[in-house]
């Protein structure tokens, strides 16, 4: 009997420490530049100027300019913006898995936009997450980067959004259901996933590292797209920017893994999609991406994303299961592809072809390659089906790589199966979607 | 301003580096022959050859086009294929309307640039991003079978 119960009682222990453990892990993650070792210090006291703030060739522009400077930095305007809509007068939808949510209008409006707000109400809702009614908000908006951000960078770019014309757009509620629509539950999520500490520079490394890493991981939040999430929906920093989900898009692992990130990618090459949105054999930014790019990586100094590459080729690697490595060259000849999916091959001859090669190596232009593509690599065929959905492109504002959308020409079976076909013909794991994944897919 | 290659002659545009070359070649060069149909590279009207190959001119930013050389539905006649081609395209009577037939007759000639004696399956694939109205296309095959086989 005695015997029995003391194994019961080192069972529970047991299950106590492991719970205790997978506690511990879930909620305590390493802050984004913990990787990188080093002394970490206040801003004020690293010493030299250069990190926080705009580049030095906009040192002596108007503040408003400076201003709009910071608010691109941090890529404001993508998620404040609908489709179709006035530039930050919200109203974007995101689809989480616990319902939809709306981002809100932060114009100069008093009444439906942030317009009444006072600078300190301004500054506690980007480094806290708390709304100008104490309310808490969802981590959709990114603060538990943007509390790295300065006070002066915070006040700049409020400065320059009270300088745009006021937009009376009310907000619209979100559709979360119990218990992800009782805010106060967000302030447990703060407490333990925002830092709530603004960016401290590592002593030890240069200016240009710390400015690029102010500019990856406080403004341009990359994390929340590019590193997976826990349980928790918190950056799981400990994967630091192995690939993560954005509005049914696949947001590829940019860690230095050779195979499963960007180790490969020269510094010229990543300069290059940073600022125009393709490196030719790498693929173009298309969906977020492309929206990161046009709305803000484009506009960017040449110093800046210099500096942004110098800290992202830090990353240690992270390999992952879901990037293998890519395939090589693909057959110029029609007839050598893959065999047995003739829908896809005839979708492919008919809309495909004619720009991107039975090579796949492009027909008109270098951007529409596809071989050497992560997209197209990729098993799961997210974003090729998402591109063929959607398409890119093709507005002054994006000049640059442009493709149909074919969400209206073909049936789900058809981009399904012409999806297959690609990800065969050009990649090198091949994907199995079916119509009712592409079904999906048209509703995010 | 770009001077490019076209039909063996050099010609000068002074336009914009994103104008695409379909734009240079009707507007700004007056070669008409060459057609806009859909302007998303979808349709074919607008194939010309660069250095041999079909490419929708529509898509094509002058500015990519360097050193290599176009030709157009005017040029084509001077090569031995391209006037079997356009041969067996009157013996047979393949144009209803023509809107199309410039980039038929573009995408034809570069297949048998690279494929003498083409079969049904090689056809298609190389045909199949060029779109007919009126649907020629029996005819259209045919045209390429006659033109393998001597004219």
């Amino acid at each position: 009997m005695i015997g029995r119960y003391r194994n019961w009682l080192l069972l529970g222990g047991a299950a106590l420490i492991l719970a205790a453990v997978v506690a511990w892990r879930l909620l305590f993650l390493p802050d984004a530049l913990d990787f990188a070792g080093g002394t970490r210090v206040p801003l004020a006291d690293y010493g030299r100027s250069g990190i926080a703030g705009v580049p030095e060739e906009l040192a002596k522009a108007e503040p408003l300019a400076r201003g709009k400077y910071l608010a691109e930095a941090a890529d404001c305007a993508a998620c404040h913006t609908a489709k179709g809509g006035r530039p930050f007068s919200g109203g974007r939808p995101f689809k989480l898995p616990f319902g939809t949510i709306y981002t809100p209008n932060i114009t100069p409006d008093r009444e439906t936009g942030i317009g009444a707000w006072t600078d300190a109400e301004f500054l506690r809702a980007v480094h806290k997450g708390i709304g100008r009614n104490g309310q808490r908000l969802y981590p959709a908006f990114p603060y538990a980067s943007y509390t790295m951000l300065t006070d002066a960078d915070v006040i700049a770019i409020r400065r320059y959004l009270g300088s745009l014309a006021a937009v009376r757009q009310a907000n619209l509620p979100n559709t979360f259901a119990f218990p992800f629509n009782q805010r106060w539950l967000m302030a447990i999520w703060g407490a333990f996933f925002n830092s709530d500490r603004r960016f401290e520079p590592v002593r030890e490394r240069s200016v240009q590292w710390n400015r690029g890493a102010y500019l990856v991981e406080a403004a341009g939040h990359c994390g929340e797209c590019h590193t997976p999430r826990t349980l928790m929906q918190a950056m799981d920093t400990r994967r630091k920017f192995a690939g993560g989900q954005a509005e049914g898009w696949n947001a590829y692992n940019i860690s230095g893994d050779r195979l499963s990130g960007i180790g490969q990618w020269t510094d010229a090459e990543l300069t290059e999609y940073l600022a125009k949105g393709h490196a030719t054999g790498r693929g173009v930014a298309s969906g977020p991406m492309a929206e990161a790019v046009e709305l803000s990586t484009s506009r960017l100094t040449h110093s800046d994303i210099t500096a942004m590459v110098a800290y992202l080729r830090t990353i240690p690697p992270v390999r992952t299961k879901a990037s293998p490595a890519m395939a090589g060259p693909a057959p110029a000849a029609a007839s050598a592809g893959p065999s047995g999916n003739v829908p896809g091959k005839r979708i492919f001859e008919g809309a495909c072809a004619s720009c991107h090669a039975w090579s796949g190596r492009g027909a008109i232009t270098s951007d529409q390659q596809l071989t050497g593509n992560r997209a197209v690599n990729d098993g799961s065929a997210s974003n090729v089906a998402m591109m063929i959905l959607h398409g890119t492109g093709g507005t002054p504002e994006r000049p640059g790589a442009y493709m149909p959308s074919f969400a209206a020409a073909y049936s789900d079976t058809e981009i399904a199966d012409v999806a297959n076909y690609v990800t065969a013909r050009f990649g090198a794991k091949p994907s199995r979607i079916t119509a009712s994944d592409v079904k999906r897919m048209r509703e995010e | 301003m770009f001077e490019i290659s076209i039909n063996g002659n050099r010609r000068q545009a002074q336009v914009d580096g994103d104008t695409p070359l379909l734009w240079v070649l009707r507007d700004v060069l007056g070669l008409t022959g060459t057609k806009f149909g859909c302007g998303i590279a979808q349709c074919g009207a607008c194939t010309v050859h660069v250095d041999g190959s079909p490419v929708r001119s529509c898509r094509l930013p002058v500015s990519a086009v360097g050193a290599r050389s176009i030709t157009t539905i005017e040029g084509i006649g001077a090569s031995p294929i391209g006037a079997k081609v356009q041969k067996a395209w009157l013996d047979l009577e393949v144009i209803q309307c023509g809107y199309c037939q410039s980039g038929q007759i573009m995408s034809a000639v570069a297949l048998l640039e690279g494929n003498s004696n083409p079969d049904d399956e090689a056809i298609d694939a190389a045909m199949s991003g060029n779109i007919c109205r009126c649907g020629t296309y029996v005819r259209i095959r045919e045209g390429i079978k006659r033109a393998a086989n001597g004219g």
